[in-house]
This record gives structure tokens, sequence and C-alpha cells, in this order.
């Protein structure tokens, strides 16, 4: 019988696995804040944003909502994620916002530096 | 600005004699020599709990730990992990803490690298609906751990040892807590996860569930193991309906996964939680009137002892703890009770989750260690005062604290500096007053709450609040007498004294903290009917100066029809006819009418 230490290493290889096949190794990662307070700011408008341009065909990014990270007056906030950069931190981001982080981030590589937490 | 790199140097107390400064200038230096300035950010954080392997520097991307580190070492840092991306193994550093995730992500942000994030450590960064994103941030290893070998008596220890108090207010030693729990001789026990937070303006408990709700629920499944309870209970407000839903998710998801249920993870130890919803009584959150609602009961506080721990929940022994106390029980577990308690003051160990809201810049959740001081939290975290205006109060402790004035700035948090200067830490809701705001108006919005909150069981509480409540409701219409002041000190300290339960014990607090601070306020107030900051309008006094150019704007707003001149010639206001709504103040296109307090 394995102890639960063994159990949980193998379950936890398990989940990781399972995070894998979800597309968690693609080139970018999205996280869009999805609390209470990200929420009343507006940001289930702007996740829809995100994961209609992926049923469109927007390829190689992982997108996942996240809890508060605690920057009440900035919110909106969604980062990017890629490994071996800097993860980018969008502030106060709209869905017309959201549109052009997919257009130029997510698409073309390109931070759109204006829209980023000082 | 995202450069292409990020070095983060520590600046803890330790890493700073450790000589961090000469650091920064050595990293500096090294920067400009190799023309790396513009691509390359020096970010400061605050300490970073590896104080054993200090001075630290962290470079981001490519997550690596540098440890003891010399300026000396530098050159050889930069020129691998920066110039030829490949970090410097020779003085790399594995340490493994759970809160470093969340540093990876956000520590380049000075709001976020000046913090350390235990409570709130995957609040941000994973996924809070997936129990894999959990599991894949070692969540569970510690249930695993306490599972595969430790006793109980060893888990109660390790709490013990950790120095933790509780989060929920009153910061009782979490470890005797348990300790007394797990002593007593009962066929059953309870856990209770205290998840009321009624503070106004507090959401640091909401925000953790929300954000990591697989965190309280491993925190509670080890507590039942350690006192030897099998059923927790989590007491949640109704009007938090996305915690609870995300409870729902995770219970149901843990139970699937044999987290929660009979036999956990082949142990033989079987625990389960079951979440009850609160309507949203403050005084529900005292935990005798929080086990009173449980059972079906009013929500009113009983004598303790008997204590929860020894009598609670049917009766029987119960243990019962704030979310964020129990979000802080995997680290414990995992990374020990010994580094756990290397972080923070003497007396109060770890960290805690601020709401910083008010007059300030950076609005948010902050969570830092023990013993930074007030000023580093509005000052280096919290970005100043907005428009330049000047710092006058600070209120922590929410409706059971109190207000500190500048002279208080250096104070470092914990439970006891924060008492000795006559407020509390409370569940840590943090409130910045600027000198737009009246002292009197502000104790009067706190004791409004816990007024309309008492629970009417103790008549000190229930009539002396409503008294205190109409002196200072007098006192901002300009109707205050002398003696009024006297008279608010003999009622708080009279409701404190003969109080059941912690609401009226503490309900005075704000009142009584704001006349040893601010005294001159409340005696403007009365002698003088005058509200320096402006904010009692019932005193305001609005003139018109001689930027009047007669434009008669202000004249047709009047209600009252209290202002009158001819057009192009300067008005007057009739101050026996002004009823001080504001409205000429407010229309005035050419700032010239004024408002004095
Ligand atoms: C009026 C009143 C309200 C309280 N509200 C809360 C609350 O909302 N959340 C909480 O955790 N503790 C609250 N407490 C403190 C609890 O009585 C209790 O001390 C706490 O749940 C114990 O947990 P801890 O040791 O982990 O802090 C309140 C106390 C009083 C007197």
């Amino acid at each position: 019988m394995s102890t639960p230490m063994e159990l949980i290493k193998q379950k936890r290889a398990e989940a990781i696995n399972r995070i894998h096949s979800k597309g968690y190794l693609s080139t970018k990662r999205v996280y869009v804040g999805m609390a209470t307070c990200e929420i009343a700011a507006g940001s289930k408008e702007v996740m829809e944003v995100f994961s209609q341009a992926m049923k469109n065909g927007l390829t190689d990014v992982y997108l996942s909502q996240k809890g508060c990270a605690g920057r009440c007056n900035l919110e909106p906030t969604v980062e990017v994620v890629e490994d071996g950069k800097i993860p980018v931190k969008y502030c106060k981001v709209t869905p017309e916002m959201a549109q052009l982080i997919v257009e130029r981030h997510l698409k073309k590589g390109e931070v759109v530096k204006e829209w980023l937490i000082k | 600005m995202t450069r292409d790199f990020v070095i983060t140097l520590c600046d803890g107390p330790s890493c700073m004699q450790k000589k961090s400064k000469e650091l920064k200038e050595a990293v500096e230096k090294e920067l400009e020599k190799h023309n790396l300035a513009n691509r390359v950010r020096i970010n400061i954080s605050g300490c970073l709990g590896m104080c054993k392997n200090g001075p630290v520097v962290v470079i981001n991307p490519l997550y690596t730990l540098y440890g003891q580190v010399t300026p000396a070492d530098i050159p050889e840092i930069i020129q691998s992990h920066i110039l030829k991306n490949k970090p410097l193994k020779r003085l790399a550093i594995e340490e493994d803490h759970l809160y470093n995730r969340f540093f990876r992500v956000f520590g380049d942000v000075n709001f976020f690298g000046k913090q350390m994030r235990i409570t709130l450590r995957n609040c941000g960064i994973i996924d809070p609906e997936s129990l894999d994103d959990y599991l894949s941030v070692r969540g569970y290893e510690a249930l695993a751990k306490v599972l595969s070998g430790m006793a109980p008596q060893e888990v109660v220890s390790e709490v013990k040892k950790s120095g933790l108090r509780g989060r929920g207010g009153a910061g009782f030693p979490t470890g005797i807590k348990w300790e007394l729990t797990a002593q007593q001789n009962s066929d059953e026990k309870f856990v209770i996860c205290n998840a009321d937070e009624g503070d106004p303006g507090a959401f640091m408990d909401r925000s953790t569930i929300e954000g990591d709700p697989h965190t309280v629920i491993e925190g509670m499944i080890i507590g039942g193991y350690a006192v030897g309870a099998k059923k927790g209970i989590i007491y949640i407000r109704a009007e938090y309906p996305l915690a609870v839903k995300r409870l729902q998710k995770g219970i149901a998801a843990a139970k699937a996964q044999g987290f929660l249920g009979e036999n956990i993870l082949g142990s033989g130890f079987s625990f389960d939680i079951e979440i009850r919803l609160g309507a949203g009584a403050f005084v529900c959150g005292e935990e005798t009137a929080l086990i009173h609602s449980i059972e079906g009961h009013r929500g009113m506080p009983r004598p303790r002892p008997p204590f929860p721990s020894v009598q609670g929940l049917f009766d029987k022994p119960t243990l019962i703890n704030n979310v964020e106390t129990w979000a802080n029980i995997p680290v414990i577990i995992i990374d020990g009770a010994e580094w756990f308690s290397s972080i923070g003051t003497q007396k109060s160990k770890g960290t805690k989750v601020f709401a910083l809201a008010g007059k300030i810049n950076n609005t948010g959740l902050v969570e830092v260690p023990m013993g930074t001081t007030l000023k580093e939290i509005i000052y280096d975290i919290g970005g100043g005062i907005p428009n330049n205006k000047k710092f006058k109060a600070i209120q922590t402790g929410g409706p059971s604290g109190g207000c500190l004035s500048e002279e208080y700035l250096d104070t470092p948090i914990d439970y006891d500096s924060l008492a000795k200067a006559g407020s509390i830490m409370g569940s840590g809701g943090m409130i910045v007053i600027d000198e737009d705001s009246c002292m009197v108006n502000i104790a009067k919005f706190f004791l409004e709450f816990t007024q309309n909150e008492s629970c009417g069981k103790c008549t000190p509480c229930r009539e002396g609040t409503k008294r205190m409540l109409e002196i200072l409701t007098r006192l901002t219409e300009g109707k205050g007498q002398e003696g009024d002041i006297e008279k608010l000190e003999r009622l708080g300290n009279m409701i404190k004294k003969s109080s059941l339960c912690g609401l009226g014990q503490s309900a005075p607090n704000p009142v009584l903290s704001t006349i040893k601070n601010f005294r001159v306020e409340y005696e403007e107030h009365i002698r003088d009917k005058k509200c320096r900051a402006g904010a009692c309008s019932a005193m305001a006094v609005y003139e018109v100066t001689d930027k009047c150019v007669g434009c008669g704007v202000c004249k047709r707003a009047c209600p009252v029809k209290a202002i009158s001149g001819a057009p192009k010639a300067m008005h007057e206001i009739n101050q026996d006819k002004c009823v001080k709504c504001g409205l000429c103040f407010r229309n005035c296109k050419f700032d010239a009418i004024i408002k004095k307090g």
C-alpha cells in the first residue's frame, strides 16, 4: 500500500498531465482576474473576448481564470505569461483593449506598453 | 515598464544588515559597464524570508535565487545570467517556499514586490476552481505529510511552535487553542472556519476563498486530524455567493479525489466539511454567537468560559479559527514552524493581510511580514496620499479599532505594538484618512455601524452606543455642548467594561481613540462650531470672493434664495438664510465661492 505522501505525488503528476493536455505548454498563458471585485469591474466581458478569440482559431495560447491579486483600483487585470520573459501585467482592461491585446500581443508578440501596471 | 530582466534585491532587515546597499551599488556599476541600464530593472523588495541565505538576489526571467551574494560576485552573475542567459549555478540556491510563485509573476511591480504573500500565495496565480491547479502548486501535500507519519500531537506542537496567532481579530495563540481542543475527551468534536467577515471595508477572507479555496479546506482537514474531529463547518455569509460557489466546487472536487470523506488517502482518518450560510449580522462573527447561529438559534453571544474549545457547537469541543488562520496551516506544515517563526516580530509571527482603503493611491490587498511599519505600508506599498493632501490618521482594526495620528507612523505592525499605540490589529482593515476628513465624523461612521449591529442583549451596548451616537450627531450638526467630550468618555469606558462580547467591549474604541489623538477637533466642534476639515456640512460657511464675475449661476442654483447681487457685480450670501447645501460652491465655474470649516 502506498503512503499518503506517495499518493499525493502521484495525484500531482496526474494533475500536471491534465493541465498540460489542456494546452498549458502553449507559448503564451493568459490569466484573467475573476473574483467578485474583478467581475464587478467588468472582467467577465474581457474573459469573453479572449475565449471567443480562442474559438475563432487563436492557437498556442492557454487561457485561465485567476483570483484577485489585490490591486483593486486597477482591475480588471490580465496577465500574459511567457517562459523566459517577464510576465506582462495589464490593468483596467476593457473588452476593446482585450481585443487589441489579442491582435497585437497574442498574435504578433507586441506588448502594449501603455496599459501595463507600473 | 517591462524590461528584459528584473533584478530583485532583498531589503529585509537581515539582508540589509548584511550589506544589500553595497550590492545595489555593485549591480548599478556593472549594468552601467555593459550598457544594460535600460534593459534591466532593479527592484528592491521587502523581506523574502530566506534570511539565513542572505543577502538574497533574485533574477527573473529564468527565475533564480542567489544566496550569500557579495559585491564581488555581481560581475559573474550578470555575465552569466543576463549576458549569456544562463543562471549561475555556483551561487544559485534552492529555497522552494510555497509563496515563491506569486513573486515570480508579480514581484517586479513595486506594490507587490514589497509584500510577502503566504496566505495569499496562490491568489492571482492559479485557477481557483481547478483542483488540478492547486495540486500542481503542492496542494494537499501538507495534508499528505501529516497523514504519512505525524501524530496528531506533533501537528499541534508544530502549530504551537510556529507562533501563529488567530487572524480573526483577537490574536489568540492558535497552537494553544488547538492543544486545548485536542485534550478534550469527547465522542464528537467540531472544526469551524469563521468566514463571516463582518467588518465594513474588509475583504481579505473573501479574496482568500475566491482566489484559493483549497488552502482553507486543506487547513481545516489538518486541524480536524490534529484535534480529533471528523466534521468541519464553514460559516460564511450569504452575501459572498462567488466564494460560496468556489467552496462548494472545491469540497466536491476534494471529495472526488479522496481528500475529504472516509479513509482519507488510505490513512484511516475520515473528515467531512459542510457549508453554513450566515445572514450577515456583524455579531454572528463572534464565536459564541456564530455557534448559536449554526445551532439554529438567534445569533447572540454567551459568556465565556466555557470556551468553545471545551464546550462549543452542540456542547461539543469545537476548534474555531478564521479563514486567514486556516490558510497559514499548510505553509507551516510544509515549510516548517521554524521557517514560519523566522518571519515577523518577537511575539507576532508570519504575515498579515490588510485591506488598504481610503485616501491612498494604491488601494487593495496587501500582505506584509509582521513588524512592517505603518509608514512602509502607506508610502512604499500604498503609494502615499492622492492629490498632495496631507496625511491625518490611519484607522486600523475596523469598527473595533482606533485611529492613529502621524506620530504613530513608525509603529511596527504587530498585535502588541498596535494595542500599545491605542488601536488594534483586528481582522486587517486599514483606512487612510487625509486632511479633508473630520475625525468626529469618522468616529460617528463607525459607531453608527456598531450601534446598528448591536444584538441588544447587553443594555450598555444597546442603549449606551445609542446615546453616544446621539451626542456625536449633535456635534457634527454644530449643536455640541460643553461636557459632551467627558460624557462620551464616561459612556464609552462604561460600555467597554460592562458588555459581554467583543462587540460592546470595543464599539467605543473609534470614539475614544479619536478623542485621545484628535481632542482639539472635538473641542472646535463644540466651542467654535467649526469643522476644520470642512466635512460637517452643517457648520460650513460659504462666502463669495472677489473672483466673482456676477454670472448669476449660484443665485439660480440656490434653493432658498439666499444669494443676491446684480448681474456682473459681486454676489453675496445671506448667512441667516443659507442652509449649507453647497450647491453654489459646486456650481460656481470661477472658484469664486469658498467653503470655510
Ligand atoms: C463582534 C465580533 C465580530 C467578529 N467577527 C469576526 C469575523 O467576522 N471573522 C472572524 O474570523 N472572527 C470574528 N470575530 C472573532 C471571533 O470571535 C473569534 O475570535 C475568531 O473566529 C477566532 O479565530 P482566530 O483565533 O483564528 O482568529 C469577531 C468577534 C467579535 C467580538
